[in-house]
Parts: C-alpha cells; sequence; structure tokens
C-alpha cells in the first residue's frame, strides 16, 4: 500500500509487516509504543512519544511540495494595515501585511526577495484562513 | 449581607472553576453565555443558563445591561465577574452594587485606582512601595500621543516598554529597545490597545532586564485582616503572555518573602481593598523589588498558590462577599507546584493562535495533577476567544520532583484535531534555566531567539507516518458512531474516534 502525504517527495509504502498493530480501543502499537490517531479533513493527526504530527493525504503523484510563492492568511481575520504596493520589489522578511485575530496583531512577512504582483485584500477585508493575502514572484 | 445565588458573568475554564466552587459551598449559580458557547462545559455546570443575545463580545459578555437584566430575571443575589471581560471594569462593579446585587471583588473605587496604572503608581509610592521608572502618556490624539511618547522616552530611557494604561494579557505591548523602533512600536501599541480596550492610552516605562516577574496573591476580608498568601513566580513568557508559573518561586530568600508580603498588604490596605487580589512586582537581581500593577480579581495561575498554601481562593472570595470572616490559617508552605498553560497556539510559527476540532482531548491523570478546563474532546477550537484551552497543574513534595512530574504529565496530554503549545512546554521542561529556577522574563525570547522548533528524530517521525498508514489503511478515519451495535467487546474504539457533544 502507497499513501502520498504532503510536503514528501516520495509515497510511503507500508507492508503488511510493518504495519502498527490496533489496539481495541482505537489506539496503535509501533515499536512498544501506543499512538493516538485522529484523522480530520484529509490530515492524519499522530500522537507518538510524546510528539504530535500532522499528515495531509494528497493525490498519488500530486504536487508534493508546499506552493510558498502564495501568501495565505494562518487563520480567520481582519486585514489591519497593507504595507505593500503591486509592483513594489521586496525583501526576504520584510512586513507586507498586519492581520487581526483573537485580539492580536500579526504580520505577514515576505518569505522570499521579489516582486509584489498582487493584492487581494485591502485594509479592513475579513479573511478566512487560507485565502492568499498577496503574490510575490521571485526575483531572477 | 448574604449571598445564595451567584451569577458568573464569565465563559469556560474560569466559569468552570467558580461555578464548581459555587455548588462546593452550596450556592445556586447562573451562567451566560453567547450562541457559539452553547454546549461547553460551564453551561452544564450551572444551575441556569442565559442565552446571550448578540454576535460580538460587546454584546454579549461585554453588554452590562444585559447581564444585569439576567440578574434580575433570575434573582442572583451576587456577581462574580471571573478574570477578562468586565472583571476589572470599575463602571459595572458600581452598576451591580447600584442594582442592590453584592459584586465579588473589590470597589469599584479600588479597581479605578488600580486599574489606571498611573493612579496606581502614585498610590503605591505614597503608601511606601517602589516603583518602577516610567510615565504615563495622557494625549489621546495619535499625532500627539506619538510626539508625547517620544520625549518620555528621554527621560525613561532604554529599553523600554510601551503598554496600553487599561490593559492586561500581553495585548498592547511592544518592548522597544533602541531609539529607532520606537515610532512603529507605538504606533501599534496604540492601534492594539484601542481595538481590545477602547482606550489608546499608552504607559512608558522601562525594562529591567535579568528580572523575576514575583507577584503576590492578597485577600481582605471586612473584619479587618487583610494577608498574603505568599508568591507565586511568572516569569516564563512568551509574546509578554505568561506560560510557565509556579510557588514557590526558586530563589526567593525569606526576607524577600517577607519585605514583598508586608509590600502587597500594604498596597492593598492602601486602596481598603476587599477579596483576592494579585500586586505584582519585578525582581531584581540583587534583591530589590518593584511594583509592576495589581490585579483587582482572581487570577489565571491561582491555583498553584492554591496547592502550596492548601487555600481555596474562590471559596475565600465567596466566603469573603457573603460578609463573613475568611477562613485561612497562618501561613505555612508545602512543597512546590506548577502551572503550564496549554494554549490552541502554533509554537513553531511565532505562537500563533490555532483553531480545529478537538477530535481528541485525553489529559493526564495520577496524584498530583490536577486540569482546570473549560473544554472537552469533541469541542471546536474557533478564533472567537483567547486560545487558552487548559491550565495543568501539578504539586510534589518538592521542586524538582514537581517537575518530573509535568514533564510524565506533558507526555500523557494527547490533543488532536487542533494544533497546541504541549511539546513546547515539555521542552520548555528540559531547559537548563528551568531546571535551575533562574529563568526571567526574556527566557523564552533568549533560549529560542530565531524561534522554537520541536527536537523530533527521524525515527519518530518514520514511527508517525507508520500510524498514519496503517490508521488509512484500515479505514480508521471514515468509522461513525453507528457501528457500535454491531461490535464486540468493550466500548468501540470508533465511538471514541468520532465522539460529539450537543
Amino acid at each position: 500500500m502507497k499513501y502520498q502525504f504532503k510536503g514528501h517527495d516520495e509515497p510511503f509504502s507500508l507492508s503488511k509487516e510493518d504495519m502498527a498493530e490496533l489496539l481495541t480501543d482505537g489506539r496503535l502499537l509501533v515499536n512498544n509504543k501506543i499512538a493516538h490517531a485522529s484523522k480530520v479533513g484529509d490530515t492524519w493527526w499522530i500522537h507518538y512519544d510524546g510528539h504530535t504530527f500532522q499528515f495531509e493525504l494528497v493525490e498519488p503523484g500530486s504536487s508534493a511540495t508546499d506552493d510558498d510563492s502564495n501568501l495565505s492568511a494562518p487563520m480567520p481575520g481582519k486585514v489591519l494595515e497593507v504595507q505593500v504596493e503591486v509592483g513594489q520589489m521586496v525583501d526576504e522578511g520584510q512586513t507586507l501585511m498586519i492581520l487581526e485575530a483573537m485580539k492580536m496583531e500579526h504580520k505577514i512577512i515576505a518569505s522570499k526577495a521579489g516582486k509584489i504582483t498582487s493584492i487581494n485584500f485591502q485594509a479592513g477585508d475579513q479573511v478566512e484562513q487560507g485565502n492568499e493575502l498577496l503574490e510575490i514572484e521571485e526575483d531572477e | 449581607m448574604t449571598i445564595s445565588k451567584v451569577l458568573i458573568a464569565n465563559r469556560g475554564e474560569i466559569a468552570c472553576r467558580i461555578l464548581r466552587a459555587c455548588r462546593e459551598a452550596g450556592l445556586a449559580t447562573v451562567a451566560i453565555y453567547a450562541k457559539n458557547d452553547t454546549g461547553t462545559i460551564f453551561t452544564e455546570l450551572a444551575d441556569e443558563s442565559f442565552l446571550l443575545e448578540g454576535d460580538s463580545i460587546a454584546s454579549t459578555y461585554l453588554d452590562q445591561s444585559q447581564i444585569l437584566e439576567i440578574a434580575r430575571i433570575s434573582g442572583a443575589d451576587a456577581i462574580h465577574p471571573g478574570f477578562g471581560f468586565l472583571s476589572e471594569r470599575a463602571d459595572f462593579a458600581q452598576a451591580v452594587i447600584d442594582a442592590g446585587i453584592q459584586w465579588v471583588g473589590p470597589s469599584p473605587e479600588a479597581i479605578s485606582k488600580m486599574g489606571d496604572k498611573m493612579t496606581a503608581r502614585i498610590t503605591m509610592r505614597d503608601a511606601g512601595v517602589p516603583v518602577i521608572p516610567g510615565e504615563e502618556i495622557e494625549e489621546t490624539e495619535e499625532q500627539a500621543a506619538l510626539l508625547a511618547i517620544q520625549q518620555a522616552s528621554h527621560r525613561v530611557g532604554y529599553p523600554l516598554l510601551l503598554k496600553a494604561s487599561s490593559g492586561g494579557g500581553g495585548k498592547g505591548m511592544r518592548s522597544v529597545d533602541d531609539p529607532s523602533q520606537l515610532e512603529s512600536a507605538a504606533i501599534g501599541a496604540r492601534r492594539e490597545a484601542i481595538a481590545a480596550f477602547g482606550d489608546g492610552r499608552v504607559y512608558v516605562e522601562r525594562l529591567l532586564t535579568g528580572s523575576k516577574h514575583v507577584e503576590i496573591q492578597v485577600l481582605a476580608d471586612r473584619h479587618g485582616r487583610t494577608i498574603h498568601l505568599a508568591e507565586r513566580e511568572c516569569s516564563v513568557q512568551r509574546r509578554h503572555q505568561k506560560v510557565f508559573e509556579e510557588a514557590p518561586c526558586a530563589t526567593i530568600t525569606p526576607e524577600i518573602r517577607e519585605a514583598m508580603g508586608q509590600a502587597a498588604v500594604a498596597a492593598a490596605q492602601a486602596v481598603n481593598y476587599e477579596g483576592a487580589g494579585t500586586v505584582e512586582f519585578l525582581l531584581a537581581p540583587n534583591g530589590e523589588f518593584f511594583f509592576l500593577e495589581m490585579n483587582t480579581r482572581i487570577q489565571v495561575e491561582h491555583p498553584v498558590t492554591e496547592m502550596v498554601t492548601g487555600v481555596d481562593i474562590v471559596r475565600e472570595q465567596l466566603r469573603i462577599a457573603a460578609g463573613e470572616p475568611m477562613s485561612c490559617p497562618e501561613l505555612s508552605i508545602r512543597g512546590h507546584a506548577i502551572e503550564v498553560r496549554l494554549y490552541a497556539e502554533d509554537a513553531q510559527n511565532n505562537f500563533l493562535p490555532a483553531i480545529g476540532p478537538l477530535s481528541i482531548f485525553k489529559a493526564p491523570e495520577g496524584p498530583g495533577i490536577r486540569l482546570d478546563t473549560g473544554v472537552r474532546q469533541g469541542d471546536e477550537v474557533t478564533p472567537n476567544y483567547d486560545p487558552m484551552l487548559a491550565k495543568l497543574i501539578v504539586w510534589a513534595p518538592n521542586r524538582t520532583e514537581a517537575l518530573e512530574k509535568m514533564r510524565r504529565a506533558l507526555d500523557e496530554f494527547v490533543v488532536l484535531g487542533c494544533t497546541t503549545n504541549i511539546r513546547f512546554l515539555r521542552e520548555l521542561c528540559d531547559q537548563q534555566e528551568v531546571i535551575d529556577g533562574s529563568t526571567d522574563t526574556t527566557t523564552i525570547d533568549r533560549i529560542w531567539p530565531n524561534g522554537w522548533n520541536p527536537s523530533v528524530t527521524e525515527q519518530q517521525k518514520q514511527s508517525a507516518l507508520v500510524v498514519a498508514a496503517t490508521a488509512e489503511s484500515l479505514g480508521l478515519g471514515k468509522v461513525k458512531l453507528q457501528v457500535s451495535a454491531e461490535q464486540n467487546g468493550p466500548v468501540s474504539p470508533f465511538q471514541i474516534i468520532s465522539r460529539r457533544f450537543p
């Protein structure tokens, strides 16, 4: 059985003998440690050995790596300030936008240097989690 | 005036804490809740629960007239405000009193005096309590305020801290290392202060580096008794919000404890304090301490004091509000207690708040462990309120064992479906400064200047992948509640997995 998880180059293949053991209460045993598993949407949340992991299942063959040229809203909130304009060159680490969520301000930071090609929200707009806020075209 | 029925003007974890104390004291209870809190634990713990009309916080938990109307309809004769929301609003305390209802807290005068940082400072200085160099900015108009902040910064000196005059919880707070950062920090602090408190005034204060945040719990009744319950250390903070609190402070001497305790009692007496309150101090490495502020309400981290002193602070609040003398004996400190705050947040991403369903929420158990929470498995974490999910408190005979117990408890704590800071807290417990008790208010920033990442091994990650792939191949994610009928054996695992509460 092969499973493609987001962010992994190769599909993860699982043979029968490598499978974790299912316990009667739905937990799983692997390497003599008990793990908890819960699926939310397409993502498996796993608690194992004091750590929590998230593995998002994607269609086999689909782009396995994150596209980081888009800057999306990390959570629902309101746009307080837009600090850049379309066409402007920005440096990596530069503040592009300020969002307010849970009564706290959060800066949207440029993940790389480049040119702003679009700005999708203005100050005062409400944004949903995952909304693409702006786009940067990488410096060649 | 005796009391018989208490309305709790709060929600979540602290509402649960107060509701349970009322039940134990034989008092009837009234909960109020906004629509998006329907079905949460605190609404079930109360004898009666009333839905608040309105969609925003301002039109629900902050709506004084609606809350007073519910108090009237339900026949509540006391209101406990908890923390946050209306707990430090003198106008609300006054409105409660004017409605003939007992306010569980200090007088409106005491709240105003301590709530305004400038007045608090002057009051404390006059009472002989040491204060930090700092200035209030009274200007409300943006340009004038910025100019005044600029001028004040020269007198106060760098590094400095800007904080909302009517603030708390890290909102409207910015630290500034040098003058070039001042303007943008001031604009941000003012904007956050206006959004959170409707008051853009800021306070400029010298930032005392290398200091510990140490606070004293005080209690005062109407029978002339004002006492302190020793200190809590809450130095470990992220974004100016406490995450790790303990009692007693690892490095305090009996002499400093006594001096600080006396200063706190003097602070409370200076405003004729009644009920429970906390006087916060900065303790410098040389043993000097300075008054920071007084919180005129129950505090998030009150449990660590309860664990080491044996005093139930909320029960004492209720007793004091009923006009009875407090029941605390002479102060004695036993063992060591630590509290960590579980937040729905991404510690790897600048502690950004997180949301999601609590598809699994399994708290640790065993001797010496206390969990104060307002959520349970199946609840949804939304962006509507503060992202604190729970407080995990441990008690042990000494500090080393308390830390060992906290590590074990955090390893047992399983929360899936929503990102939390559990792993961050667990790794915090392994840091040398935390082990030594030498933490100060800059500890987190110093240990992880470029942000925190979990120390996870490739082997652990591979095992977790095996678990995910196995769970997927067995179809564990697809199973719903209905299958239980055909199943043999004890409890169906799948009932637990997809459990939902009404």
